[in-house]
């Protein structure tokens, strides 16, 4: 099965940018004031899901 | 569109940039993807007094409160105590942050710098691989801005500098992640700025209660992502402002989420192109506070554009007086406070509460490292062995 990839739940981002910081693909970008990931680049490596200070990312589908 | 210089980002090194570049004759161009400059607030918004001396803020409309110094709490609770002129760059005063980024905005746009709102830059724009300005998105075209440099201003996120093939990504372990809510209905009356220290408290950061006057406080805290799990940072927040009697019945007018780069500096220049504050990571990585750097280093970047307009030069070598002159100012000091940073994320919670046993009566009047060593070992002769480091990096 293919995993899950990581996921913004718009609602709740506050577009601090830390997880565009720390993301080591690259894979997140902040389209008006929210942070989007690119399911394409994302590789699952969590460092942006951990590093939501207000736990704004989720596994996709989860 | 042709500007000598492009500008992505309107915060303080943004706005300095171009002021001080604007000032020296260049024709330069602000963009902000924001709606409005310095909205919304992402900032503890203390500040050293020092900023005065730059002369870039018009009366004291961004002033919020004046700080008599910061009191540091170790995990048991032990209060050290330090005037504003030892406390740190962010201390002094407390301001509003959407106002103070607007002031230092419209100091650059007086001197003749233009801005563009709404205006998120996409990629730069290359020239058989020579750096000629940027792409930008504004509302629904998109521009094609050239420029002789291209400045990232662009902050934490700093994705100017990955374009130009920087290294910008920043390790867990260099980043603070941070909440922080503006709290009124509180019983905190006090002239200082105040940091709590602790694993239990805050792991690899700390918690902060910076007044704006009566009856209002920015309280908030940053965890080092590495430590950190899925909303942590908010949930510790959250329990310490629980257990203090002066803030639980506190409401709140603000939340934001905030990303600190605790990290060493970066590569600041390459040929066309420069990077400054937060986006070239100068920010203090023990306490980081990064107002002043950003508005040191803008300054810098600024005249030095200036000088490369009148040579009509914008390669590595003539950008990097700015470099120079911005490792020249604190470089130094950047460095040796990512060390001491690392020697304090070692520290047990014991050690911190002897560190503060030993200085809680220090009087900071002969500041140098080398004293407070000797004050702390004095007290506590255990501490040698932790302190080792400190001593070495003193000395050199
Ligand atoms: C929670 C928190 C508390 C802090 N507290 C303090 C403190 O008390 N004292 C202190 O000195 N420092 C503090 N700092 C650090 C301080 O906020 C930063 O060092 C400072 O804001 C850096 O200024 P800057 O101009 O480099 O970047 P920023 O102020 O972040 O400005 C960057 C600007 O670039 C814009 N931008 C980004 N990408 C693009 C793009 N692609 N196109 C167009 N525009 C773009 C952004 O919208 C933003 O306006 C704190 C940081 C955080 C996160
Ligand atoms: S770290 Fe969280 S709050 Fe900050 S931009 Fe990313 S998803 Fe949004
Ligand atoms: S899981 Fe890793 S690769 Fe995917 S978006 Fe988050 S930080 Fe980037």
């Amino acid at each position: 099965m293919a995993k899950h990839k990581a996921f913004v739940k718009k609602e709740k981002c506050l577009a601090c940018g830390g997880c565009i910081s720390v993301c080591p693909q690259d894979a997140i970008l902040m389209i008006s004031s929210k942070a989007i990931v690119d399911n394409e680049l994302c590789n699952s490596c969590s460092i942006c899901v951990k590093t939501c200070p207000i736990g704004a990312i989720i596994w996709e589908g989860t | 569109m042709h500007y000598d210089a492009v500008i992505v980002g309107s915060g303080p090194a943004g706005s300095m940039t171009a002021r001080f570049a604007a000032e020296a004759g260049a024709k330069v161009l602000i963009l902000e993807r924001r709606a409005e400059v310095g909205v919304p607030v992402l900032c503890g918004e203390g500040v050293s007094q020092k900023v005065d001396s730059f002369k870039v803020l018009e009366g004291k409309r961004w002033i919020a409160t004046k700080m008599k110094g910061a009191r540091i709490f170790s995990p048991n609770g032990t209060t050290v105590t330090l005037a504003a002129e030892y406390a740190g760059d962010e201390t002094g005063y407390v301001v509003y942050r959407d106002i103070f980024d607007q002031e230092l905005a419209r100091g650059a746009l007086k001197k003749g710098a233009e801005i563009m709102l709404n205006t998120r830059a996409v990629d730069l724009l290359k020239k058989n691989g020579k750096i000629k300005g940027v792409t930008a998105q504004h509302f629904d075209e998109t521009l094609e801005i050239e420029a002789d440099v291209v400045v990232g201003a662009d902050g934490v996120e700093s994705r100017v500098g990955r374009w130009a093939g920087i290294k910008t990504t920043l390790k867990p372990y260099d980043l603070e992640t941070c909440v922080q809510y503006t709290m009124t209905n509180i019983d905190w009356d006090s002239p200082y700025c105040d940091f709590f220290l602790g694993k239990h408290v805050a792991p690899g950061g700390y918690i902060w209660v910076f007044p704006k006057g009566r009856d209002v406080a920015n309280v908030g805290i940053g965890v080092l992502a590495s430590l950190s799990e899925a909303g942590k940072a908010k949930q510790y927040l959250d329990k310490f402002i629980a257990a203090q009697p002066a803030l639980k019945k506190g409401e709140s007018l603000r939340i934001i989420t905030g990303a600190d780069p605790v990290a060493e500096p970066i590569q600041s220049v390459t040929d066309n192109l420069i990077l400054v504050g937060d986006a070239a990571r100068q920010v203090d990585p023990i306490t980081g506070g990064g107002l002043m750097h950003s508005i040191e280093a803008g300054r810098y970047a600024g005249e030095t554009i200036g000088n490369a307009v009148e040579k009509q030069r914008f390669d590595t070598q003539t950008l990097s007086e700015y470099e120079t002159r911005w490792k020249n100012a604190f470089g130094k000091k950047l460095h040796r406070n990512y060390v001491v940073k690392e020697i304090m994320l070692d520290m047990e919670d014991k050690t911190l509460d002897m560190l503060a046993d030993s200085l809680k009566d220090y009087k900071f009047e002969e500041f140098s490292t080398l004293s407070i060593i000797k004050a702390l070992v004095t007290k506590h002769p255990s501490l040698l062995v932790k302190l080792t480091p400190l001593m070495k990096l003193a000395r050199a």
